[in-house]
């Protein structure tokens, strides 16, 4: 999932994802998952764009 | 054995002074509370056996499923991973992760309580600094529906497998003092 949304969002940097953006596995076998998107200016990427 | 029966107040705490101490005194709490004792004080310890997948960036709860004790089965080793316990109180509660092949980026390690973060602890990652990841907490818990879980994260830019050695990857929690 870092993968794609970084492929969608470029100027997306490792901090972003420890501070707006948490991306969150709870090991029960559902996957990666956005758990937290706040980011200022990018909107939350939708589950067609993470296909 | 045979019962101690202390006749008095229905409130309030019952005190015993040893006749022969100057200061040392025992308070037992009021009517209603609970005397902590070995006996009810949960404690458990896990750990995971085989390898787990940590994807990069992503927070990822570890699944420590094996017990190596677990004195009042609180803690759910097969399905969430979890420490629920049903005594209220305060817990000292400690994780330990071993990201040993990663050696680049940023590995830390969480306590999440109810599904968010409660404490952390993190390094840099090298080649010569292999990570023993730590952390510990005292977390008061309700004794009904609070939980405790540790998660761990990296950013090495790849995905990387975490061990399943018992001696590095711990889940324990203690009741320090009851609520």
């Amino acid at each position: 999932m870092y993968d794609k949304i970084m492929a969608l969002y470029p100027s997306l940097t490792q901090q972003d994802f420890l501070t707006v953006i948490t991306l969150q596995n709870d090991s029960d076998g559902k996957g990666d998952y956005i758990a937290k998107w706040e980011h200022p200016t990018l909107a939350k990427p939708t589950e067609d764009e993470l296909k | 054995m045979g019962n101690l029966v202390l006749n008095g107040a229905t409130s309030g705490a019952t005190t015993i002074t040893p006749t022969d101490a100057v200061t040392v005194t025992t308070t037992f709490p009021s009517l209603g509370g609970t005397v902590m004792v070995s006996g009810n004080m949960p404690a458990f310890s896990a750990y995971g056996s085989g390898t787990q997948t940590i994807s990069n960036g992503v927070y990822t709860k570890v699944a420590f499923n094996t017990k190596l004790f677990d004195t009042n089965t609180n803690y759910d080793a097969t399905t969430n991973y979890r420490f629920t316990p049903t005594v209220a109180g305060y817990y000292q509660v400690n994780g330990t992760c071993y990201f040993g092949t990663v050696t680049t980026g940023l590995g830390i390690i969480l306590i999440y309580k109810n599904g968010s973060y409660y404490s952390l602890n993190g390094t840099s990652l090298t080649a010569t600094n292999q990570a023993y990841l730590t952390v510990s907490g005292l977390v008061y818990c309700n004794g009904s529906t609070d939980y405790i879980e540790i998660y761990v994260y990296q950013n090495s830019g790849t995905t990387v497998s975490i061990g399943s050695q018992n001696n590095s990857q711990q889940f324990s929690g203690v009741l320090v003092r009851s609520a």
